[in-house]
């Protein structure tokens, strides 16, 4: 039996817009199996990125408890937290968010960086990465000579290369065409089941969620219902 | 995060805005060289007054005498009056100076007077004996011969520069410093004849009457050789110009020889007149380790009952005039430097701003807040580093063009003119370096407070 990755249990984030209180996410709790690959589908404003952000400690929840790795995420500080990203947590953004003025290696190698690593070896664990993402040749490009698909293996390759047990993917394919959408949802499955990884997946896009092998259905703040898709073999 | 790579990493962040970079190091650079040159001003005055008192006996010589009889301490006088016998000097209380902490050296000074006379020219002068082995301390700048050796049995003297020209005409009394007109001395050549009892050749003179009444003869002549003149001519001034020295035991020598059961002139007597066995001396030159001691030192030898002087009271006040100068420059000079780091505050705003994106990739990404405000404050010191170098190396240039263009002027200011009237010792230029560094990285405080402190999330919301 798999022990719980991220447990989350009577999760409420409360925006104050003037008068009015916006219930982003208003009682979530369930939890994620280590290896798993959940998405999390909604339509707009029904609290997915907030909840992704929160489960990354991005931002403080109004109530409740989020474990991950066994650690209180809801406790830390900001430095605690920055530091427990260091070491647990790979995130791809929507929009890339490559440092424009690295190529694609240094890229890469920038979290390798914050951990203090040498600028020899970091630069060939990058490689190595990037090879994996198909992206051998690119190596030297900048963010601005290379394709939305190229740009975001970039970004999933520097999420990857710290090798942390956990990922989170907002929307990572939001910016790329169906064709290209599918080659990299491919791309993600194939390498973080050779390594054991567990990801968490924003989408709003049917076809993409069913990449993963359980689907989180949520509205207004809400878990409405939870999706075996069947992908995973069940041993 | 190592270091390096955050050193790294700022310098490449500054590389890419190169221009607001270099604008921002000129500001710097202006507020760098204006502090250093005004400071610098500030020291070449400085420094041009020591080299002149220098002239006028030395920064770190103390002048040792016997205390006048009068010139007892006022406490002293009222209370108990146990008039302390006077203490005069001799070979113990040397010892007992040398013993002064910071006292480097010490060496004893027996003054005689002199009749100097040669083909029809006559020169009142003193002579300074002292021993031979410390004349080195003097400094002396010889252009002619040799100092006397130390055991030389034949009294020799060292004669100052202006010595020729206190010659006169024993007819006309006419001198150099009247007529204009070098006596045909050579000093170093010419059998020159010294009268040491001059009170009896003025009695022998002007027909006076000798010690017991009778009249006076002629008092014996001798003949010494000159070992060296000083280097310079007559108008030359210094504290040595007019001094001539010779060997202390050979001139003792000389002395008891010519005063024979008679008191020496210038020495204490006995209670009842009659000449004392030893010959003490008129003063103990002592010189201090540092310019800083010399005030201590004379205290200390004041103290043990002697009247010491120096020119430290002199140096002081004039140490302290030129601190305000010095003063009021650097602020002039520092009111620039802090517009630059005004400068920096700002680029280092705009910097962060347009950077609010990156900072927080980097937060998600899992960079330290420390690391994150480092290297913020690297950038921002980077600043002030490239200025302070290149406006220390500005204002080397600075300073010599205002050198060459105030001794080319050969204006009033003279004594500037020797070394320099702005001067920029090393110390200034580091400190200079390292000033620009802190106000560049004070000046960047803030502004990384402001970037470590930015939401990781202001990178993920979308454009
Ligand atoms: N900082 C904020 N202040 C106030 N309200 C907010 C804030 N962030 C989010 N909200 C509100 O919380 C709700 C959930 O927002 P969230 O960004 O999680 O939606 P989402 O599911 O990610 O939508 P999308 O698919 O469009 O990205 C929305 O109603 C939104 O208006
Ligand atoms: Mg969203």
């Amino acid at each position: 039996m798999d022990r719980a990755v991220i447990a989350v249990s009577d999760l409420y984030k409360i925006y104050r817009v003037g008068e009015n209180r916006v219930r982003a996410l208003d009682g979530v709790s369930f939890q994620v199996r280590r290896g798993e690959f959940c998405s999390i589908v909604g339509t707009s404003g029904s609290g997915k990125s907030t909840l992704l952000n929160m489960l990354a400690g991005l931002e403080k929840p109004t109530k409740g408890k989020i474990i991950i790795a066994g650690e209180h995420i809801e406790k830390k500080s900001e430095n605690q937290l920055v530091a427990f990203r260091r070491k647990h947590i790979g995130f791809v953004f929507q929009s890339f968010n490559l440092m424009p003025s690295m190529n694609a290696l240094e890229n890469v190698a920038l979290p390798l960086t914050f951990q203090g690593i040498d600028k020899k070896k970091r630069l060939e664990m990058a490689a190595e990465v990037l090879d994996l993402v198909g992206l051998s040749s690119h190596k030297n490009h900048k963010p601005t000579q290379m394709s939305g698909g190229q740009q975001q293996r970039v970004g999933i390759a520097r999420a990857l290369v710290v090798s942390p047990e956990i990922i989170f993917a907002d929307e990572p394919t939001g910016n790329l065409d169906s064709r290209t959408s599918a080659e990299v949802m491919e791309l993600i499955r194939e390498i973080i089941t050779k390594k054991n990884q567990t990801l968490v997946m924003v989408t709003h896009d049917d076809h993409l969620a069913s990449f993963a092998d359980r689907i989180f259905r949520i509205m207004d703040g809400r878990i409405i219902g939870i999706e075996e898709t069947g992908r995973r073999k069940t041993t | 995060m190592k270091l390096r790579d955050m050193l790294r990493m700022s310098a490449s962040s500054l590389w890419k805005r190169k221009i607001r970079t270099v604008l921002t190091v000129l500001g710097v650079v202006i507020g760098t060289a204006s502090i250093v040159v005004m400071i610098s001003l500030g020291l070449g005055l400085k420094r041009a007054s020591l080299e002149e008192i220098e002239q006028y006996g030395g920064l770190t010589s103390v002048t040792v005498m016997e205390k006048d009889a009068f010139d007892m301490d006022a406490s002293d006088a009222g209370g108990q009056k146990k008039k302390q016998a006077t203490q005069h000097l001799d070979d113990k209380v040397l010892d007992t100076i040398r013993q002064v902490d910071h006292v480097e050296y010490a060496y004893p000074v027996l003054e005689a007077e002199a009749m100097i006379l040669y083909g029809g020219y006559q020169c009142y002068t003193t002579l300074r004996g002292m021993p031979a082995e410390s004349m080195e301390y003097l400094k002396l700048n010889l252009g002619q011969g040799s100092l006397p050796k130390p055991g030389d049995e034949q009294l020799s003297l060292v004669f100052g520069n202006g010595i020729i020209g206190d010659f006169y005409n024993e007819k006309t009394g006419q001198s150099y410093w009247s007529d204009g007109k070098l006596p045909d001395i050579d000093l170093m050549e010419s059998p020159l004849m010294y009268v040491l009892d001059t009170e009896n050749y003025y009695n022998f003179l002007w027909g006076g009457s000798g010690e017991e009444g009778s009249t006076a003869a002629m008092p014996k002549k001798y003949m010494f050789p000159t070992s060296g003149v000083l280097a310079g001519s007559v108008e030359d001034y210094n504290s040595n110009s007019y001094a001539v020295w010779c060997d202390l035991e050979a001139l003792k020598k000389v002395l008891k020889k010519e005063f024979r059961n008679r008191s020496i002139p210038g020495q204490p007597t006995s209670a009842s007149g009659k000449p004392m066995k030893e010959i003490f001396y008129n003063s103990i030159m002592v010189g201090v380790d540092d310019m800083d001691h010399v005030k201590e030192v004379q205290n200390t030898i004041s103290q043990l009952g002697y009247s010491a002087e120096s020119n430290a009271e002199w140096v002081e006040s004039m140490q302290g005039q030129y601190q305000s100068i010095q003063l009021a420059l650097g602020g002039i000079g520092a009111v620039s430097l802090l517009v630059a780091a005004i400068g920096i505050a700002n680029t280092m705003m705009m910097s962060i701003y347009e950077r609010t994106r990156e900072i927080g990739i980097m937060k998600v990404l899992g960079c330290d807040m420390k690391n994150i405000q480092g290297m913020f404050l690297l950038e921002a010191g980077y600043i002030g580093l490239i200025g302070g170098l290149i406006g220390t190396g500005v204002s080397y240039g600075l300073s010599a063009v205002i050198n060459t263009l105030m001794s080319t002027e050969g204006s009033g200011i003279d004594l500037a003119a020797a070394s320099g009237i702005s001067y920029i010792p090393g110390w200034l230029s580091l400190l200079a370096i390292g000033f620009a560094v802190i106000v560049g990285m004070v000046a960047g405080f803030f502004p990384s407070l402001r970037a470590m402190r930015l939401s990781p999330l202001a990178a993920i919301r979308n454009e």
